[in-house]
């Protein structure tokens, strides 16, 4: 019977960040870019990544802000977005073994995003690494600097900053909806298809009657509802989570 | 900082945070499985992320060109499939999309 491998560092978490952080430096670059275009100062682009960290629940920060949201139907707005996290941390520690410690989760815990977990899940489920507090540590610090420098470069960069640059531009303003079909597909299973189909049509319905921001409330609300009358139940055990 | 703008991050910072951090102490198989509590979960990130994708395309087939839009998602789905990676899948429709505007410049 083999052993199972030492605990993994925080060198091997740095490692493990590094697909992590190639692929959130463009992202957030869009985002410090998009957030001064947006009327945000630096630091304010640089704080929303600081704070939130939070892709997807930023750019739509963003568009709230933009559109003259009040706050606290904004935070509600962001923070029935980020509700998925909650599944992370389940699935992390189970994966991780009984044996886990999470003395210091409070701290590593806030840098666990969807591919942060979907990066420690996937290594901890190939046998490469071993759960650590020391490799969660080096995983979410790596992916955060990643995203800060990233913000704050685009945020210094400014919002002109790709007006000689269309096509770069364009692609930029793609990223966020590609980010939300690459997050869509990460959490798809055949269960939750009625929901998703309701939230995406409800969504279009009220946007094209009324407005993009009640089109957004009415869609997560719509969708959650039929979730709970039950049009989103898997037949056995729970949808894949996202990754 | 704005007043309005730390407040909303603060708020959403700190939910969040404790999305992320809680859950990873408590124990949630005493959630009934079967419970609302537990259907809500399950529906709540789809739902959003379905509606954000909507929202966020939608403006998109409002102009003539839909060519980049189609292009950008075939990417998304394709490279997703291939590599189930969510950063990359992001990158390479960005990429796509970026790229048939170019296309679409130099020849039009």
């Amino acid at each position: 019977m083999s052993q199972p491998p030492p605990k993994s560092s925080f060198a091997a978490g740095l490692i493990t960040a590094l697909p992590i952080a190639l692929g959130y430096f463009p992202i957030a670059f869009s985002f410090g870019v998009a957030a001064t275009r947006a009327g945000l100062g630096v630091i304010e682009a640089f704080g929303l990544s600081l704070i939130i960290y939070a892709g997807a629940a930023q750019f739509l920060a963003l568009a709230l802000i933009t559109g003259g949201a009040p706050v606290l139907v904004s935070a509600f707005t962001l923070v029935a977005m980020n509700v998925r996290h909650v599944l992370y941390g389940p699935a992390l520690i189970k994966r991780a073994g009984a044996d886990a410690r999470t003395r210091h989760a409070w701290a590593w815990a806030f840098g666990l995003t969807d591919e942060v977990f979907g990066a420690a899940l996937g290594a901890l489920a190939r046998g490469k690494v071993r759960f650590s507090e020391p490799f969660m540590f080096g995983l979410t610090i790596g992916a955060y600097a990643s995203w800060l420098s990233g913000t704050a470069l685009g945020a210094f960069a400014g919002g002109g900053a790709l007006e000689g640059w269309p096509a770069v531009d364009a692609a930029l303003g793609f990223m966020l909806p590609a980010l939300f079909l690459a997050l869509l597909l990460s959490i798809l299973s055949r269960a939750q298809l009625p929901v998703i189909a309701i939230a995406g049509g409800t969504t279009v319905a009220v946007t094209l009657a009324w407005s993009g921001t009640a089109g957004i409330l009415a869609g997560m609300v719509a969708g959650a509802v039929s979730g709970v009358l039950g049009l989103g139940r898997e037949k056995s055990g729970r949808g894949k989570h996202a990754g | 900082m704005r007043a309005e703008i730390l407040t909303l991050a603060l708020i959403v910072g700190a939910c969040t945070w404790a999305f992320r951090y809680f859950p990873t102490k408590a124990n949630l198989s005493a959630i009934a499985p079967d419970g609302l509590l537990s259907r809500f979960l399950a529906a709540t990130g789809p739902a959003a992320i379905a509606t954000l994708f909507v929202a966020s395309a939608l403006p998109m087939l409002g102009g003539g060109a839909k060519l980049p839009l189609v292009c950008g998602v075939a990417a998304v789905v394709a490279v997703y499939a291939i590599t189930r990676s969510v950063v990359g899948a992001t990158l390479a429709g960005s990429a796509a999309y970026g790229l048939v505007v170019w296309l679409a410049a130099a020849t039009g």
